[in-house]
């Protein structure tokens, strides 16, 4: 598999009046063609950001990519000029986010928002957009779709308009598309219907996604490597299969024993993680974990290094416990 | 009637109108957020109540409480009937019935102290006075897992986790026998979520209150409750104890609901295919005729256009609302008398 992008520590941090936020802080993660990976965390932990530091879209200020590289298909996308990451943008790598309402524009029609990025990425004539749009639409399975383009978003529901920003994401046919927390507005039902469309098209295009969720189960229905970010580094990365059934970072641990399993008998009890997520202006010597962290020893703090270790082939994790295999079963009580 | 039954919701209904004018308001529909809905609680015990949102399970939560005066039905509670008490009588009933919100950072008056939010209800009831009111505060920060000495903070100086035990803490103030959870775990964190879980549990146990547990996220509920009712457009498709309807769900609704949460495993993951359902939630100012899920329905037969299936026993209080089922049936019309026989 060739490599279609490949982000080298990358930091970006926000200067605001309390003090520097190291929101990203040295993350290197590479996606293959065709490849989904995921970035999995909870809120704050700097997932979306470090995938908007790519497409350039944090703003700055107060926002800043410090250091760092973002190699996309042999460029630097970090040093190109505004125009040219215009041109990137769209056409080779585009976007599915979150809340659909506030990323389309509210007082143009759904055909006139997606024929303007064909006429401009694709040099399509207006006719010719149009009927692209059509099929877009039909294809991400809107009814009606020849008349639906005159509609505006608020026209449509929340699902129906996610469909339309999936349309939108596919039309210029990227090699790569970040999703967002594409499903977290929607009911399961919707959301399952989104992640086999997604699924499906993008297949077939061979395209890249980069899914950006904290919701363990989508990704592990649709990831094929899984990075974790805590605090604004990953702190482990690998395979689905062994982020799943060998976790090696405690982190990841224990978000998966604070989920509720549906295909699992009921456990009398959840096993949280203790303590409130860190606060990345004041963030903690050391490991950024060992606050919450179970296993924690003196040297999490003092000897702390962030970097990561190759645990087993293509596994990393920046947990030194880690090394050694399944290390929790002998600390854990 | 059973007499540990602390909470019995009878064919309630509730409908919002839809007006048009703008001096003269005319109502020109209506939206039926709740239709004819039928449950009770046991003391102690947490009824679980799911659904897609827009599918009437808040409304239910908030009519309960006479926070919304329902259209019709009754809501039993202590021997009485709430949607006929006046807003006087009821204020004493209200101390037992609580409710916690979604969302700790708008359901928080933000210029409310720590200790304003807990103690509004003790003010309102008049209940604790000077160092029993102080003393009271402590004691339920304390509860909830929080410190004595946060009380003269403000909601912006808590996390969303603590806000949310803020939250519980209001609620528990008055020794409530009842609350309502209205996703009260959706907007934490993944390891957040975790924790609410368990207080809301051991608070259960500690002061054996009851819960309505309203929630979109299927294993939560499987966690936290004892049995577990599955709502769709207004009206209650299936109810039953937890482990039957994970088990054994009846209704094609809530089989596809079931498969459409992903696992968090990838190895169960590649084995499993969702159902996915065509098309999406109607309007409930328009529902469909007979069954409200036929037309997403993928086991949908000749009758179910037409047929309003009624909520039907199908073994051991297994409660479903299907006419895939013959219980579901409506008195008088079988499914031989139909000509059709139901396809199991």
């Amino acid at each position: 598999m060739t490599t279609l992008l490949q982000v080298h520590n990358l930091s970006t941090y926000f200067y605001t009046q309390d003090g520097v936020v190291k929101a990203v802080d040295g993350v290197s993660y590479h996606v293959a063609k065709g490849e989904t990976i995921a970035l999995v965390g909870e809120s704050g932990c700097g997932k979306t950001v470090s995938a908007l530091s790519i497409v350039r879209l944090i703003p700055d200020p107060p926002g800043k990519v410090v250091s760092g590289t973002v190699q996309f298909n042999g460029t630097n996308l970090l040093t190109l000029s505004t125009e040219e990451i215009r041109r990137v943008r769209g056409a080779k790598i585009s976007m599915i986010f979150q809340e659909p309402m506030t990323s389309l524009n509210p007082v143009l029609t759904i055909g006139r928002q997606i024929s303007e990025a064909l006429e401009l990425h694709r040099n399509m004539d207006r006719r010719e957009a149009l009927r692209e749009t059509v099929r877009l639409l039909e294809l991400v399975g809107i009814p009606h779709a020849d008349r639906r383009t005159r509609d505006y978003p608020h026209h449509f529901s929340g699902g129906m308009r996610q469909r339309v920003m999936i349309a939108m994401a596919i039309s210029c046919r990227p090699q790569l598309i970040i999703a967002d927390e594409p499903t977290t507005a929607v009911d399961v039902t919707i959301q399952a219907q989104l992640l086999e469309l997604i699924r499906n098209i993008t297949r077939d295009l061979d395209t890249s996604i980069i899914l950006i969720t904290h919701n363990l189960g989508i990704v592990a229905r649709y990831a094929n490597r899984v990075y974790v970010m805590y605090a604004g580094m990953i702190v482990e990365h690998g395979p689905s299969m062994d982020i799943y059934h060998d976790p090696r970072h405690p982190y990841t641990l224990g978000l998966l024993a604070s989920v509720p399993r549906l295909d699992e008998p009921r456990k009398t009890r959840l096993v949280p993680i203790e303590g409130q997520p860190p606060d990345l202006i004041y963030p903690p010597k050391g490991c950024p974990f060992h606050p919450r962290c179970s296993y924690v020893t003196p040297s999490c703090m003092e000897g702390f290094k962030a970097e990561l270790m190759e645990v087993a082939p293509g596994h990393y994790s920046m947990c030194w416990i880690a090394r050694e295999p399944k290390p929790w079963k002998k600390t854990s009580s | 009637m059973e007499k540990d039954i602390l909470i019995e919701v009878k064919n309630l209904t509730k409908h919002f109108p839809i007006t048009s004018g703008l001096f003269i308001q005319k109502q020109v529909a209506q939206v039926k957020a709740v239709d004819g809905v039928t449950f009770s609680i046991r003391r102690g015990e947490t009824l679980g109540l799911v659904g897609e949102s827009g599918c009437g399970k808040t409304t239910v939560g908030k009519c309960i409480l006479q926070l919304h005066r329902a259209t019709s039905g009754e809501v039993w509670f202590e021997g009485r009937d709430l949607c006929r008490l006046s807003d006087k009588e009821l204020r004493s009933v209200r101390r037992k019935l609580q409710i916690i919100f979604q969302d700790p950072y708008e359901s928080l008056d933000p210029r409310f102290t720590a200790a304003d939010i807990i103690g509004e209800a003790m003010r309102i009831h008049d209940t604790n006075h000077g160092a029993a009111y102080q003393e009271r505060i402590a004691e339920l920060l304390r509860i909830v897992g929080l410190a004595p000495y946060m009380a003269e903070r403000y909601p912006h100086e808590f996390s969303g986790g603590q806000r949310q035990r803020l939250g519980v803490a209001r609620a528990l103030a008055l020794e409530p026998s009842f609350i309502v959870c209205d996703e009260p775990v959706s907007a934490l964190d993944v390891s957040i979520q975790a924790q609410m879980i368990n207080l809301l549990e051991d608070l259960q146990d500690r002061f054996s209150i009851s819960y309505l547990f309203i929630a979109h996220d299927l294993s939560v509920v499987r966690h936290i409750s004892d049995r577990v009712a599955v709502m769709y457009l207004g009206k209650v498709a299936e109810i039953s104890a937890r482990d039957e309807l994970y088990r054994n769900p009846l209704h094609p609704y809530t089989q596809a609901l079931l498969s459409a949460v992903p696992i968090p495993d990838p190895a169960v993951e590649a084995k499993r295919a969702p159902i996915i359902l065509k098309g999406e939630v109607p309007s409930p100012i328009n529902p469909p005729s007979g069954c409200v899920f036929h037309p997403r329905c993928p086991r949908a037969f000749e009758p179910c256009p037409t047929v309003v299936p009624a909520l039907g026993d199908a073994g051991d209080g297994h409660m479903v609302s299907c006419l895939l089922h013959p219980p579901s049936w409506p008195t008088g019309r079988t499914p031989a008398s139909s000509g059709l026989n139901a396809q199991a």
